[in-house]
Parts: structure tokens; sequence; C-alpha cells
């Protein structure tokens, strides 16, 4: 669905002053964007459908929020969903006992790669993760495009759950160093 | 690092500047932040960062740094159709046309709540036990808003059903199942997204209960946010905030 950028930030403005027509428009441009990502997070079509009402709710709720130049509008709704989905799933999934976090890297340590990477290169996501071995960076896709949990990620890769963790967070913090060079 | 300032709602989280440097329980700062957004938090972590980010503008700005660069994968989201319908059902919740004055029938017709129901192998037994669900169109002389909550956990046998009414501004809480350990309490909290939990109160096991809500907290009682019940030392957390762990929670959804 070709989404014509500026046009979506002008319904928005216009949702935000309460107008319903601007706001069913919004929804026939962007709702099969939303659903899914609803339907990739929550697996289950039911569940997405219900999680989408409550997504256009959120949106008609907070379009005042949108500050056109932050995000493009469709990366700030696209958030929402992800958000509101991620909600979802957190609430059903058990508390985990982190207490040894303090064993996994909690400062950043030296990166080698960095060595490799232009200083005067913009860093991108999608060169960065691909700087990354590739399950870390699968590990990331995964985390963001499914809502896998830790416990989901160990399971797929075939690890304990705190070693995950601790691949998540070194990974982090050489996409980090990436992207900021 | 900047000065601790006390939080308004619970006073019990301060927002500090980031400390890269910090190895605590929930790692640190920086990959911290880059997890808030990918959504690999647990809900407690979730939450007290959230409440982190209040009066923390660089903070603030490390969230929307990850943000805006995992935004550039979302062209790995596929579109699908959203299911007809849709679309009327969210009118209907937002703009409340048909709205029944007898809040039974608007009860009947949500979705969430028969799943939820459905899911505990209650769908008739909860009818039939008269739960509130039946005072429900006599009390409410007008339309108003209510919203529902199942309230469960994976590995937890603790199971309630809430139902929040604003026009009385009580929530009328059932425990279905679980029982809190010896000298322990269930302590009942709403959570809104980027704020702290917030008490709502010692809640009693395995009974219906109905907990007022002070006009304070009645604008947390929305679509989206939390409810959860902590396990807590007898008569609740001495601190104000959850101390034990989070054995049942579930986002409120309108009906």
């Amino acid at each position: 669905m070709a989404t014509n950028s500026i046009d979506i930030t002008e319904l928005l403005s216009r949702v935000a002053l309460k107008d319903r027509a601007a706001f069913k428009t919004l929804y026939e441009r962007t709702s099969a964007k939303l659903f899914g990502v609803s339907l990739r997070i929550l697996k289950d079509r039911a569940e997405a459908e219900e999680a989408l009402q409550e997504i256009y709710i959120k949106i008609w709720q907070r379009a005042d929020r949108y500050a056109s130049g932050q995000y493009s509008p469709i990366s700030w709704l696209v958030a929402i969903a992800r958000n509101h989905t991620l909600d979802m799933l957190r609430a059903r999934r058990p508390i985990g006992d982190d207490i040894d976090a303090a064993l996994d890297t909690a400062t950043p340590e030296p990166n080698p790669e960095a060595a490799t990477i232009n200083a005067g290169e913009r860093g991108r996501i999608e060169n960065c993760l691909d700087e990354l071995e590739a399950d870390r960076a699968g590990a990331v896709r995964g985390a963001y495009l499914d809502g896998y949990s830790y416990q989901e990620l160990a399971t797929t890769y075939d690890v304990p759950v705190n070693t995950m963790r601790t691949w998540l967070r070194r990974s982090l913090l050489k996409l980090r160093e990436c992207l900021s060079a | 690092m900047a000065a601790a300032q006390p939080f308004e709602t619970t006073g019990m989280f301060v927002s500090m500047s980031i400390d890269d440097t910090k190895s605590g329980d929930d790692g640190g700062d920086l990959t911290l932040a880059a997890e808030y957004v990918l959504g690999t938090l647990d809900a407690v972590a979730h939450a007290r960062f959230a409440a982190r980010l209040e009066g923390a503008p660089a903070l603030r700005a490390e969230v929307a740094f990850w943000q805006s660069h995992f935004s550039q994968l979302d062209d790995g989201f596929e579109d699908v159709r959203a299911p007809a319908g849709s679309f009327k059902a969210i009118e209907r919740r937002l703009f409340g046309a048909a709205r029944e004055a007898n809040g039974l029938m608007a009860l009947w017709r949500n979705l969430a709540l028969w799943r939820g129901l459905a899911a505990m192998g209650l769908a008739i037994a909860v009818i039939g036990v008269g739960f509130g669900v039946m005072q429900l169109g006599t009390t409410i002389p007008r339309p108003a808003t209510q919203l529902v909550a199942t309230l469960q956990a994976a590995g937890s046998d603790v199971r309630y059903l809430a139902l929040y009414d604003a026009a009385s501004a009580q929530v009328r809480l059932t425990g279905l199942s679980g029982d809190p350990a010896p000298e322990r309490d269930f302590e009942l909290w709403i959570i809104k997204a980027g704020d702290a939990p917030v008490s709502m109160g010692v809640v009693a096991a395995h009974t219906q209960s109905s907990v007022p809500v002070p006009e304070a907290l009645q604008a947390l009682f929305a679509a989206g946010n939390v409810l959860a019940i902590s396990l807590e030392p007898k008569g609740g957390s001495p601190t104000g905030a959850p101390t034990g762990p989070i054995v049942a929670s579930g986002p409120v959804v309108l009906i």
C-alpha cells in the first residue's frame, strides 16, 4: 500500500481536531499495515482484531501528540500498534528473575568491530545488523518484528535464557556504537 | 548525576540522568532503553523504566534514538487487510452511538469478555452465580463508561475478573482462583505506561469485592492501562510500590 507521508501527517492533524471523516480515511490508508503488525506479533487473528480496535482508539485519543518531524507518521502509528500488542503479551508473560543481570555486561565493552566502521558513515540499522553474527541479528529482528521474549528466543536458538539476555544486551551495545558512528 | 526528584504518584520512583556505568538488577541504561523499545523487559521492569522516563529528557532521547532506528525495520511488517466491520466496531466504541441504557446488553456483546470467560471455562457459571453483571442495568440511569479486565499470568493459578463502572467509580473484583501464600496478601495495582504502578489496596481472595476508586485515580481507569495483582507482605506493600512478584495482570478493555 503506497501511503503518502505528507497526506498521513495531514490526516493525523485533522484527527487531532476530532475530524471523524479524516479518521476514517486514516483507517482506510493504514489499517492493513497495523493489522499486519498486530497479527505478526499476536499470532492470533481474533486477538489481533481486538487489538486493532484498541490501537485505533489510542490513535484517536493521541493524534494530537504526533509532532511532525520527530518520526515519520507511519513509524509513529506502527509504534503505537507494536507497543499495544507487546503490552498485551507482557501482561501474560511471567516476571523474569533477572537478578543475575548484574553478572551480565552492564557497562559498554570495547568493540573491536568499531574500528572497521568508517567514522564518517552514518550507520543504518540494516547495515549495523549485518555487522553482527547472523543469529544475534536474527534475535534482534525476532524481538522487534515478532515480539519474541527472551525465553522464546532462547528456545529458538537453543541456549539458556541468561545467555540470550547477554547476547542481546551485547548486540545492542554494538548496534549503538555502529548507529552512532 | 542530576539530583533525584521524587515522583508525584508514589514517591518511590526517582528520575536520574543516564548512568551508563550503572550495573544493577536491570543492566546498563544504554541497553535498557533499547530493550524497552524492543519490548523484551518483563512487566515490572517495563513499568519501572517507563516511570523513570518522566522528567528524564536524556533517557527519553535515548528511547527516541532507538525507536527511530528500529522503525527502519518496519517494512518487515506485511500488510494484511483488516477484518470487515472492524472500523464500525471502533466507531461504536469511541462514539457510542448505540450504547444501550441496559449495561448488561453491552456486556454480552463484548468479545474480549466472552473470550476471557470462555478461557476460564466459566462462561455459564459466572452468569449463574449472579456475578455483578446482573446489577449493572438497574443501577445505571444513563450510559456510562464500563471497562473490564481479565487478570492472569502464565505459571500462576491466580485469576481475577475486574469490572470498572465509571458511574459508581467502583472496581468490582471477583477472585476466581488462587490464594496468597501464608502471611501474604494480594495487592491490586493500576499501571499506566509511563507512570509508576498505583496501589488500589489489598484485595480479598476467592470472593467478590468492590473497591472504590478515588477521584484522583479515576482517569487511570482507561483502555490500554494494566491492572495487576502482586504478592505482598500481610497488609500490603510497605513501600508504596510492588515488592513481590506479579501473579496476575491484564489490560483494561473498554466495553
